[in-house]
C-alpha cells in the first residue's frame, strides 16, 4: 500500500522512538552488564588539547591527547572510511564516477543523497546550499569525526561514541548542530557520569575519577562496539527481551527506513508491533541477531588479527593460511578502522574495500544444506542467498520522495511502502513488502539475482554557471511559502521563508525538529494553482504536480529567484537488503515462487503513487545492479519490472512464438489427420466393400516390439511431463522438482533404450529397412503418396507391401530417418545441455545457454507432438485401423497378399526366440 | 501364445523399466528424525461400572470393599506406593548416620510447612480414609482404608476431613463413574499443590485441565493425559518428584526419551547442546504462562491483619504473597538427585537463606545437565533457641488458622509431633526448588542461541562454573 507521510511526522516519530527504543543504547537507563566492557582497559586521564587533565583546565576533552596516549589516533582516523566518508578522495564537481553533476566525492561527504536533498555545494558555486560546516552540523548525528569533520571544525574523530556502552550521540549531535564544535567530543559522555552539562559547556565530574587524575574503573565502560552502537547511526537494533514496538518511518534510522530491516533476535511474533500475519511468524527478525553474531563478527576491522581473512588472490594455491599476523598489542595500538564491508548497491564510500566481509558461504556450508534443492549450483550461480533468504521485509521502507512540492512546514513528501494507515503510531498495520530481485554485478565478475528495495524521488534542477545543481531548499521554501506579513509573494526574494526553515537537520534533539510555523503560508499564486478544493490548503492529492500547469507555476515562482532554467528530474536509487535475515526454515522454499507464471523473477515493484507527471525517472549511475527493465503505470502507481533476459527459468519464462508455432503445427497436423481419415470415412460409405486377400506375417520380434512400446511410453511421458514443467501453473497439483527428475530419469531410459536398438539394427543389419535405397526412392515416395492422396480413398492396394523384411515404405523411410537422425538426436543433446547447466555449465554456453536451449528443445518437443499423430494416424492405414497397432503388439501381421502380382517374397519366417 | 498375455505381459514389463528407476531417484521426503506419535497412545474406552456398583454405600470403606471384590490386589498394591505411604523408600544419605526416609509423613517444605499435625485438611489429598493424628500404624494398614474413588470416580467425588469423603458425596453414583484416571483426578491434587491453583509448581496448574497447544504441547495439543507418560503398572506411578527423593533411580522418572530420538535436531550444534541442557531448559522458556505462581510467601505477617484478604497478596492466616506468570525459571546443574534435603531438627543459619532441598550436580558431573526450576522463597517459622525450623499445627479448632497464636500452633506441634519447642521463634529465609519439566511449550517457542548466549542472557556463566559463555570459551566436553 502506498502512503504519504511528511518528513516531520517521519521525524517526530523518530523522536518518539528514540525514546522508546533507542534510549537503553543512548542513556544510561538500561546499563548493559559490565561483562561487556572490557574489564582489561587500564585507566586513564582524560587530557584536553593542551595535553592537560581536564579536571585542572576544565577544557574540552581531545581524543587524540586521551586515547592518543596509547593508541595511534593518527593511523586510526586516516584509516577509517568511517571518518574519511570520501573527503580525502573529494573531485571537482562533475568528474565523480558514476556521479552527479554537483556531486563531489562517493561518500556521505559530497555525494548527494535526494531523500535528505540538503548537499554540499561544490566550490565556486554561486548559491551554496551548505558549506563544509553546515554539512556537518547537518549530518552531525551521523558523522563519528575526524576527515572532514575535523578539516571544517576541528572535531576529532570520536572514539567514545563506538567503544562506549553509553554513549551519547543526540547530545553529540546537537552540540554539532549548535556550532558548538569543541564540545562535541565532550558531550558525548553525558550520562555517563563523567560529565556533567554547565550552561553552554560541560564540567567533569571529580567524583568519576580517582585521586591520580585518572577514571575510575566504574566509569570505564570501555568494548569492542556493540550492535547498539553501530545502531546509532546505521538503524534499528533491538537485544532487549521486551516486545519491539516499532512504528517505523523514522529517517533517522537510516538503514530501517531505507530498507526495512530489522536487526533483532527477537521472534518477529513476539514483537509488539501491528503487523499483518504475525503470528504466523515464528522467525526471529534476524537470524543472526538470535545465532549471537555481533555486527562487527562481519564487519571487522581489516587487521584484526583474529578475524583477518587470508587474501585468497594473492595467495599462492599451496598455502590455505597464513598465520603471519599482527600481535595482539600491535593491532590494539593500530586497529585498522577499515571495517570489511559488503558491496551493497547504495554505498558507494572506498570502493576498494567493496567484497572485503566475509561472504555467506563463508561461514555456510551451503552444498549439503541445499541437498533437497534441485540444480543446486545453478540455483546458487544464479540467485544470491538473501533472495531466498530474505523473502519479505516485515517492516516500512521509503518508497518515494517528492521534493517538487513541499508541505506547509516546508518537506516533501513522501510515501512509505509495506505499511497501511498514515497515523504514524503503532495502529497503522504494517504488512511488509517483497523486495525486488535485480541482477547484482558482484566484484568478482559475477551476476546474481539479490533483493532490493528501490527509492524514487523527484526533485527541481537548475542550470547554474557551473552546471545543473539541485534547487537549494531555502530557495524551494522561498518559492512556496511566503510569510505572512507580505500580502503578495510577487516576486519572490531567496530566504524569505529561510527564517522560519532554513534546515531539515537529520537529528535526534526535538527542539531541531521542523515545527509548523504561524508564520508561513502557500505563496498564492502556488495555492491557486494546486488547491483543487479550495480549502485554502494543500493537502493529499493536492501536492502534487500532476499537471504542465502547475509545474509552470512553480518553475515561474524557482525563476523569479533567479533560477535559470528550472526543470524536473527524477531518479532511482537500488537499496540492498542483506539484513534481517531468515533461516531455511523460513526462507524461500516453494519452486513456484520463481519457476511460474507469477515469477517473484521480473516481479513488478511499485515504485510511486504520486510525484509530477512528465518526467523520466531512471537508475542512478553509480549502482552495481542491473537497471534495466520497463516502466509503467498501472491504476495510477509506477511500477518498474526488472528485466529477466539471460535468465531462463523454467516454467516461468517461454518464448511466445515458438508455442505458438509448435502448437500450430500439432494443430495442422491434427486437422490434417482429421480431414483424411473423414474423406477416408466418407469414401468407404461410397466404395463397395473391397476386402484383400490377406496373409498372416510375423512382422516384428519380440526386441522390436519391446523397444518400441518403450519408446512409445518414453516420449509421450516425456512430452507430458516437459509440458508441466514448461507450464507449471496449469498443473498446480503435481510436485515441481518429481516432475522434473521424472523427466530426466524418463529421458534416460529413452536414450538408453535407443542407443541399445541402434546396436540391435547394426548387428542384426535391420537398419537397412531405414535406409531409402537412392535409386528410384523419388518415384516409389512418389507413388506412396499418390496412394494416400488417391488410392487410399479408393480402397486401392497398398503400392508397397509391408513384409519383415521391408517393412517401412519409402515415405516411412524418410520421416524415421529423419526423426531418428535429427529429431532425436537435436532433441537427446538440448536436453542433456539443459541437464548439464549445473555440472558443465561452460559447455552449456557454447551452445547458447538455456535461453536459447530451452526453446529449441520446447520446439523439438512439438515437432515430436505433431509426428506422433500422424504416426498414429498411418497405422490406421492397413488393410483394416487396428491392424498395424495389433500387429506391434502381438508380432503377427495381416498384410495384403500381392503375392499374385508380385515376384514372388519368400515366405515369412518366425523369428526365432518367438 | 495368447495374445491378452503378450500385450498385458509387454505392458508390464514396460511400466517397469519406466517406474523403477523413477521410483529410485525420486526426491525422498526427508526422514523424521523424531517420530514421537508412534507412541501416542490409544486411549481405550473403560468397562462401565455403572451396573457393577449398584450401592448403596454408607461409607467410602464400603466401597472399596465392593472394590476389591473383584479386582483383589489392588489395594494391597496401592498401599506399597507413596500415594498412600507419602514417605519414600529408605536412603543412605552423606552426612547422616542412619538411612532416611523424606515425605510428607515425616518432612516439611516452605509452603504449608507440615502435614503432620495437620492431617486434617491434608489428607484430603491422600489416597485414603481416615489418617487421624497418630492412626499411622491402625487405620492405615487397613486395606478398605483405601480410597479408590479419589483416583477413579470420574464424577460426584470430594474429600473431606481426614481424607474422608465430604459430607453429601453420593458414593453409589461415584462408584458407578469410575474409570482410568485423568487429568481431573491427578489434577485435582496436583494442580493445587501448596494450597491452591498454582501455589507450589510452576508448571502445574489449572490451565491444564483444558490446556491450549501453546500451554502444553503435550497435553494441549495431542490430548495426552498425565498417565500416558506417567505410565502405570499395578498402581505403581512412573515418575519421581526430586522434593521428597533424595536419589531416583532413572528407571524410576519419566524422561522425554521415552518418546523422542535422542539426538532429534536437525542442527547438530543442539545434539550437542543436550549432552549439558536438559530438554525442559530451551522447550519450557517460561513458566506459568497463563495462571501466575507463588514465588514468595512471608509467614511472619500472618495473624497480623495487614490488609483485607486477597487471594494473590495476603491472607492473614498465611501471611503475604508475591505471585508471578511467565516466570523465567532458575538455572542449576541438576544430575537427577539432591545434593541436600533438610529434615525436621536440622540447623540452620537464620541469617542466611536455608536451603530446604538442592538439587545435586555440577559442571564436572558428566550426569548433570543444567535444568530449570522454580525457586520459591518463604520466610517461615524457626526456634530460636535450638536454630531449627518449626512444623505448626495450623489446621484443627486448636490450629494456628483458628488461634492466631504461633506459640500454641509449635507447643501443639510439639506434643502431636515431638519436635521440641524452647518457647521463642522468629522467621528464617528459606529456598526451595521444584524441577520444571510440565508445560513444554510448542517448538516454535523453543529458547534460541541468543537467550543464553548474549550480553543478555539467561544463564550465568560463572556461577555455573564456566570461565564465561561457552559459546566463545567452549563447553565442557570441548576444549576451545
Amino acid at each position: 500500500m502506498l502512503k504519504r507521510l511528511t518528513l516531520s511526522h517521519t521525524l517526530i516519530i523518530g523522536g518518539l522512538l528514540i525514546a522508546l527504543v533507542a534510549q537503553g543504547a543512548l542513556a544510561a537507563t538500561a546499563p548493559r552488564p559490565i561483562a561487556q566492557a572490557s574489564a582489561m582497559h587500564p585507566a586513564f586521564a582524560i587530557l584536553d588539547a593542551d595535553g592537560r587533565n581536564v579536571l585542572d583546565s576544565g577544557q574540552p576533552l581531545s581524543i587524540g591527547n586521551t586515547c592518543g596516549e596509547c593508541h595511534d589516533t593518527d593511523y586510526i582516523t586516516t584509516h577509517s572510511f568511517h571518518a574519511d566518508l570520501g573527503y580525502s578522495e573529494s573531485q571537482p564537481a562533475g568528474q565523480v564516477e558514476g556521479g552527479r553533476l554537483w556531486d563531489t566525492s562517493n561518500g556521505l561527504y559530497g555525494k548527494w543523497n535526494p531523500i535528505l536533498y540538503r548537499y554540499l555545494s561544490p566550490v565556486g558555486d554561486e548559491r551554496i546550499d551548505l558549506t563544509p560546516t553546515d554539512w556537518l552540523k547537518f549530518n552531525g548525528a551521523r558523522i563519528v569525526g575526524g576527515g572532514p569533520a575535523q578539516a571544517a571544525a576541528g572535531v576529532e574523530m570520536n572514539c567514545f561514541l563506538c567503544h562506549f556502552t553509553n554513549p551519547n550521540n543526540a547530545e553529540r549531535a546537537a552540540t554539532l548542530q549548535s556550532g558548538n564544535f569543541a564540545w562535541a567530543n565532550t558531550a558525548v559522555l553525558l550520562g555517563t557520569g563523567i560529565v556533567e552539562k554547565n550552561g553552554g559547556g560541560y564540567t567533569f565530574n571529580a567524583n568519576a575519577f580517582d585521586a591520580e587524575g585518572n577514571l575510575q574503573r566504574a566509569f570505564i565502560t570501555i568494548q569492542d562496539p556493540s550492535n547498539e552502537n553501530c545502531a546509532q547511526c546505521h538503524g534499528v537494533v533491538h537485544s532487549t527481551p521486551d516486545p519491539l514496538a516499532l512504528t517505523g518511518r523514522d529517517l533517522s534510522q537510516w538503514q530501517t527506513a531505507t530498507t526495512g530491516q530489522i536487526v533483532s533476535p527477537q521472534k518477529i511474533s513476539q514483537s509488539g508491533m501491528n503487523l499483518s500475519g504475525k503470528e504466523e511468524l515464528a522467525r526471529a527478525w534476524d537470524v543472526h541477531a538470535e545465532r549471537g553474531l555481533q555486527c562487527v563478527d562481519c564487519h571487522y576491522s581489516l587487521n584484526n588479527p583474529v578475524l583477518a581473512q587470508t587474501n585468497a588472490k594473492t595467495q599462492p594455491d599451496s598455502i590455505l593460511f597464513d598465520p603471519r599476523r599482527l600481535d595482539i598489542s600491535e593491532y590494539l595500538q593500530k586497529p585498522s578502522h577499515q571495517f570489511a564491508r559488503g558491496q551493497s548497491a547504495q554505498f558507494t564510500v572506498a570502493p576498494d574495500l567493496k567484497g572485503t566481509m566475509r561472504r555467506c558461504e563463508s561461514c555456510h556450508e551451503t552444498a549439503q544444506s541445499h541437498s533437497w534443492l534441485p540444480y543446486t549450483a545453478q540455483h546458487m550461480s544464479a540467485v544470491a542467498c538473501e533472495s531466498c533468504h530474505i523473502p519479505t521485509v516485515h517492516a516500512p521502507a521509503v518508497q518515494s520522495v517528492d521534493w517538487t512540492v513541499l508541505t506547509a512546514t516546508g518537506e516533501p513528501v513522501i510515501e512509505w511502502r509495506g505499511v497501511e494507515g498514515e497515523s504514524g503510531t503503532l495502529n497503522d498495520l504494517v504488512t511488509g513488502y517483497t523486495p525486488v530481485l535485480l541482477k547484482r554485478n558482484g566484484i568478482d565478475g559475477e551476476t546474481t539475482l539479490a533483493p532490493y528495495n528501490l527509492v524514487t524521488v523527484w526533485y527541481w534542477l537548475y542550470d547554474s554557471a557551473n552546471g545543473e545543481r539541485p534547487v537549494r531548499l531555502g530557495d524551494l521554501q522561498a518559492a512556496y511559502l511566503v510569510s505572512k506579513a507580505e500580502d503578495d509573494c510577487a516576486p519572490a526574494s531567496t530566504g524569505a521563508a529561510s527564517a522560519l526553515i532554513a534546515t531539515i537537520a537529520f537529528d535526534l534533539a526535538p527542539e531541531n525538529l521542523p515545527t509548523t510555523s504561524a508564520d508561513t503560508s502557500y505563496c498564492p499564486q502556488v495555492l491557486r494553482a494546486l488547491d483543487a478544493n479550495g480549502d485554502a490548503t494543500l493537502t493529499g492529492a493536492e501536492l502534487r504536480l500532476d499537471t504542465l500547469e502547475k509545474q509552470a507555476v512553480v518553475a515561474k515562482r524557482l525563476q523569479s529567484l533567479g533560477l535559470r532554467n528550472p526543470h524536473l528530474a527524477s531518479e532511482i536509487q537500488p537499496y540492498s537488503i542483506n539484513h534481517s535475515v531468515a533461516r531455511g526454515e523460513y526462507a524461500v522454499r516453494e519452486c513456484a515462487v520463481c519457476h511460474s507464471d507469477n515469477s517473484r523473477l521480473g516481479q513488478a515493484i511499485a515504485l510511486s503513487g504520486g510525484g509530477p507527471t512528465g518526467v523520466a525517472t531512471q537508475f542512478v549511475n553509480d549502482a552495481n545492479t542491473a537497471t534495466d527493465g520497463a516502466l509503467s503505470v498501472s491504476d495510477g502507481v509506477l511500477l518498474f519490472t526488472p528485466a529477466t533476459e539471460g535468465l531462463y527459468v523454467f516454467g516461468h519464462s517461454r518464448v511466445s512464438w515458438v508455442d505458438w508455432l509448435g502448437a500450430a503445427m500439432v494443430v495442422g497436423v491434427l486437422l490434417g489427420v482429421a480431414a483424411h481419415g473423414g474423406l477416408r470415412f466418407f469414401a468407404s460409405l461410397k466404395t463397395k466393400s473391397h476386402a484383400p486377400a490377406v496373409k498372416r506375417v510375423y512382422m516384428y520380434s519380440v526386441y522390436e516390439r519391446f523397444w518400441h512400446w518403450l519408446q512409445t511410453s518414453a516420449i509421450l511421458l516425456l512430452i507430458l511431463t516437459g509440458l508441466i514443467i514448461h507450464r507449471p501453473d496449469m498443473f498446480g497439483a503435481l510436485s515441481f522438482p518429481f516432475i522434473v527428475v521424472v523427466h530426466n530419469v524418463l529421458a534416460v531410459i529413452l536414450v538408453v533404450n535407443a542407443a541399445l536398438s541402434l546396436f540391435y539394427h547394426l548387428v542384426s543389419g535391420e537398419i537397412r529397412q531405414y535406409i531409402p535405397h537412392p535409386y528410384g526412392f523419388f518415384d516409389q515416395a512418389i507413388a506412396q503418396a499418390g496412394y494416400y492422396l488417391r488410392g487410399i480413398f479408393k480402397r486401392e492396394p497398398h503400392p508397397f507391401e509391408k513384409t519383415p523384411q521391408k517393412k517401412l515404405n519409402p515415405l516411412q523411410q524418410v520421416t524415421y530417418f529423419g526423426i531418428l537422425n535429427v529429431l532425436l538426436p537435436l532433441q537427446i543433446i538440448t536436453g542433456a545441455m539443459m541437464w548439464g547447466v549445473q555440472s558443465f555449465p561452460q559447455i552449456t554456453a557454447w551452445f547458447g545457454g538455456l535461453p536459447f536451449l530451452a526453446p529449441f528443445h520446447s520446439f523439438v518437443a512439438w515437432s515430436f507432438a505433431a509426428f506422433i499423430i500422424a504416426h498414429v494416424y498411418l497405422t490406421t492405414t492397413g488393410h483394416e485401423p487396428a491392424a498395424a497397432m495389433k500387429a506391434m503388439m502381438l508380432g503377427w501381421d495381416e498384410v495384403e497378399d500381392h503375392s499374385a502380382q508380385a515376384d514372388g517374397d519368400p515366405a515369412p519366417q518366425p523369428a526365432a526366440g518367438d | 501364445m495368447n495374445h491378452a498375455r503378450i500385450w498385458v505381459t509387454g505392458l508390464i514389463v514396460t511400466l517397469a523399466v519406466i517406474v523403477i528407476p523413477i521410483i529410485y531417484f525420486a526426491p525422498k521426503p526427508v526422514q523424521a528424525r523424531d517420530n514421537p506419535r508412534a507412541s501416542l497412545p490409544q486411549h481405550k474406552t473403560h468397562v462401565s461400572h455403572a451396573d457393577l456398583m449398584p450401592g448403596p454405600y454408607a461409607t467410602g470403606q464400603e466401597v472399596t470393599q465392593a472394590c476389591l471384590e473383584c479386582h483383589s490386589d489392588s489395594a494391597t498394591q496401592v498401599m506399597a506406593t507413596s500415594h498412600w505411604t507419602w514417605e519414600s523408600q529408605p536412603f543412605t544419605v552423606p552426612g547422616r548416620p542412619e538411612p532416611v526416609t523424606i515425605g510428607k509423613i515425616n518432612q516439611i517444605n516452605n509452603f504449608c510447612i507440615s502435614a503432620q499435625g495437620n492431617q486434617k485438611s491434608c489428607m484430603s489429598c491422600h489416597a485414603g480414609y481416615d489418617w487421624q493424628e497418630g492412626a499411622e500404624n491402625t487405620n492405615l494398614t487397613k486395606p478398605e482404608n483405601v480410597d479408590c474413588l479419589v483416583c477413579h470416580a470420574q464424577s460426584g467425588y470430594a474429600k473431606g476431613q481426614y481424607g474422608n469423603p465430604a459430607d453429601g458425596v453420593d458414593l453409589a453414583a461415584a462408584a458407578q463413574s469410575v474409570a482410568a484416571p485423568t487429568r481431573n483426578q491427578c489434577g485435582k491434587c496436583h494442580f493445587n499443590g501448596g494450597g491452591g491453583n498454582g501455589v507450589k509448581h510452576g508448571d502445574l496448574d489449572e490451565t491444564l485441565y483444558y490446556p491450549a497447544a501453546e500451554t502444553d504441547v503435550h497435553m494441549g495439543e495431542y490430548n495426552l493425559l498425565c498417565t500416558d507418560c506417567h505410565v502405570t503398572q499395578d498402581h505403581q506411578i512412573k515418575g519421581r518428584l526430586v522434593a521428597d527423593n533424595y536419589t531416583i533411580s532413572p528407571d524410576e522418572q519419566v524422561a522425554c526419551a521415552d518418546c523422542h530420538a535422542a539426538n532429534l535436531h536437525a542442527d547438530e550444534r543442539l545434539n550437542t547442546h543436550a549432552q549439558t541442557v536438559a530438554c525442559q531448559t530451551c522447550h519450557i522458556p517460561s513458566m506459568a504462562t497463563k495462571d501466575p505462581t507463588k514465588v514468595y510467601w512471608d509467614w511472619s505477617t500472618a495473624g497480623l491483619g495487614l490488609q483485607p484478604d486477597d487471594h494473590f497478596e495476603y491472607l492473614k492466616i498465611k501471611g503475604s504473597f508475591e505471585y508471578a506468570s511467565n516466570v523465567q525459571p532458575a538455572y542449576l546443574w541438576f544430575n537427577g538427585n539432591l545434593a541436600y534435603r533438610y529434615l525436621l531438627g536440622d540447623t540452620i543459619d537464620p541469617n542466611k537463606p536455608t536451603s530446604i532441598n538442592l538439587p545435586a550436580g555440577d559442571i564436572d558431573d558428566s550426569a548433570a545437565k543444567i535444568f530449570p526450576f522454580k525457586l520459591h522463597v518463604a520466610k517461615q517459622p524457626y526456634d530460636t533457641g535450638y536454630n531449627y525450623l518449626l512444623a505448626p499445627v495450623t489446621a484443627g479448632p486448636d490450629g494456628y488458622w483458628t488461634t492466631f497464636d504461633w506459640d500454641s500452633a509449635f507447643r501443639l506441634a510439639e506434643e502431636r509431633m515431638g519436635l521440641k519447642y524452647s518457647g521463642n521463634y522468629s522467621f528464617a529465609e528459606t529456598w526451595m526448588y521444584w524441577p520444571t519439566t510440565h508445560m513444554v511449550q510448542p517448538k516454535e517457542n523453543a529458547l534460541q542461541c541468543n537467550d543464553c548466549h548474549s550480553a543478555n542472557g539467561r544463564l550465568d556463566w560463572q556461577a555455573l562454573g564456566y570461565p564465561g559463555d561457552p559459546m566463545e570459551w567452549g563447553g565442557r566436553f570441548t576444549n576451545k
